[in-house]
């Protein structure tokens, strides 16, 4: 795999996945 | 009925996150994303995550737990009566989209079926594909896919659509999760990840590319449709809409990503096995509404190991996506009938029959479905534009402070939401209309404004044209017993 791919691919599933997860332990400390 | 019934905690995430994920993100993303260049459209798709779906949906949950109405009493409460038909317009766009998302879920149910029990691995697609078409079989799928997902609305909101997205969603999740596993592991299927995740930035200067990540944020996070505010209409007082949108949008991108791992890497190992060049894999990703998944994904499945079983796996995942969206918009509809006084048993029944025979046309004609398909996905637009109009009439800031926020919620919008809403929302709005009108043009002047083509802007902008003049001229007959009901309350 291309260096650069790894990279965007971590950049992309960071942003999505971090965001959902974070927004996810956010919501169980709204309660 | 209990009227007062709402959603959990969790249980609104579910039954939202349900509503997002959907065939958009298993049927279109990979496709669409593979049609504009791979890693460039992913960071315009990713930016109208931002600019786009989480304020709309937060507009619309907002919306619906203020108001505690559907669509159409929503906008009527909000903007006065004589908006209302805003509102039906937006409740007919998805209504519209309804009427043949049936259809394509009951594509969905008979190929899992076919792969399950008919051997279609073995088949040759395109022929199994036609044979089906000019059978009865589109119509009864199309039957069975309404009366599975009436029947679950039929139950209410938390014995109904909460219960079943509990199960839906995690289930979703570890089907594709399983696959995902299957597809990397393939061999050659680094090049396809190095497509999908290596942008080539020039491609960020072709405005097509980010008028379909726009259509792409909207048709698959569900922003501008009306369902969140439906799901609204059933949250919790103490509800955070942006906490809930956040959740949402991106747990609906993350699917999306996990869909095109699934798919994409899948198609660039069968033809790095048969030495094809990259543009032969992008002619077959790039095939239309029914191409890639339903005549090559058997094809591609059928050349690796246990592939009939990770086919099945597929088309049951996309049968649970499928499902928990298509429950969303049938509840959408009949949340209009509940408001103007019905009960949830008559609703449910008018509105299964209604998009029986609403749909009817997009099963038995291709050619009608596809032209469906354009005129209301390209509407959900004006849905977006006609919510963003209702927050400016409300005025943004005070829609902020007191319909989005409430003092004892932590997490807050600021003054950069207003700006949000007054410039950049209907400014992206009018330049994506205009340049696709231009594009339009400039490709096909002769036949642009053709009314009878299957997809041309003349078509779009008459069916939207009788559809806003009706909604305006019966506004009063439509909206007359839904105000009626709530003054009399």
């Amino acid at each position: 795999m291309e260096i650069k791919t790894l990279i965007t691919m971590i950049l992309i599933f960071g942003v999505c996945l971090g965001g959902f997860l974070y927004s996810l332990y956010r919501s169980s400390k709204e309660d | 009925m209990n009227k007062k019934e709402s959603f959990s905690r969790w249980g609104i995430i579910f039954a939202g996150l349900g509503m997002a994920v959907g065939t958009g993100n298993l049927w279109r993303f990979p496709r669409i994303v593979s049609q504009y260049g791979g890693g460039a459209f992913m960071i315009a798709w990713i930016i109208f995550l931002f600019v786009w779906a989480l304020p709309l949906l937060t507009i619309e949950l907002a919306i619906g737990k203020k108001t505690r109405m559907g669509v159409i009493g929503s906008f009527g409460k909000m903007m006065g009566q004589n908006f209302a038909w805003m509102g039906t317009f937006v409740t007919f766009v998805t209504a519209a989209i309804t009427f043949y998302y049936t259809v394509v879920t009951g594509w969905c149910v008979k190929y899992f079926f076919a792969t399950c029990f008919q051997g279609l691995i073995k088949k040759e697609p395109n022929q199994y594909w036609e044979a089906f078409q000019s059978s009865w079989e589109p119509v009864a799928f199309h039957f069975i896919a309404i009366f599975i997902g009436c029947s679950i609305i039929y139950f209410g909101v938390v014995k109904g659509i909460e219960r079943a997205n509990k199960i839906l969603i995690p289930a979703l999740l570890i089907l594709l999760l399983i696959a995902v596993a299957r597809s990397v592991t393939l061999p050659g299927a680094v090049q396809g990840l190095n497509f999908l995740f290596s942008p080539n930035l020039s491609q960020l200067g072709d405005l097509k590319i980010w008028l379909n990540a726009l259509s792409q944020a909207a048709w698959s996070t569900g922003a501008g449709w009306g369902l969140m505010l439906t799901y609204g209409v059933y949250s919790r007082k103490k509800e955070n809409p942006v906490l809930t949108s956040t959740t949402l949008g991106f747990g609906d991108y993350v699917a999306s990503l996990l869909a095109a791992i699934v798919v994409i890497p899948t198609v660039f190992s069968f033809f790095a096995g048969q030495n094809m060049a990259q543009a032969k894999v992008l002619e077959v990703m790039q095939q239309g509404n029914e191409g890639l998944t339903f005549k090559w994904l058997p094809i591609l499945f059928s050349k690796i190991p246990s592939g009939s079983f990770f086919l099945a796996l597929f088309f049951l995942a996309l049968c649970f996506a499928a499902f928990s969206s298509l429950i969303a918009q049938l509840e959408l509809i009949s949340r209009i009938f509940i408001d103007s006084g019905l009960t949830r048993k008559k609703a449910v029944t008018i509105v299964g029959v209604g998009c029986f025979l609403m749909g009817l046309p997009s099963a038995i004609s291709i050619g009608f479905f596809n032209n469906q398909d354009w005129v209301w996905g390209l509407g959900l637009m004006v849905s977006g534009a006609f919510l963003i109009f209702l927050v400016l009439k409300v005025g943004p800031r005070k829609f902020r402070e007191e319909i989005i926020s409430s003092s004892d919620q932590k997490i807050k919008l600021g003054r950069w939401f207003d700006y949000l809403v007054m410039f950049f929302l209907p400014l992206q709005m009018v330049a994506m209309l205009v340049w696709w009108l231009w594009d339009s043009y400039s490709a096909d002047p002769g036949n642009w404004l053709k009314i009878f083509a299957t997809t041309s802007v003349g078509t779009v902008l008459f069916q939207w044209a009788v559809a806003i003049t009706v909604f305006i001229v019966f506004n009063k007959v439509i909206t007359k017993k839904m105000f009626r009901e709530k003054n009399g309350n």
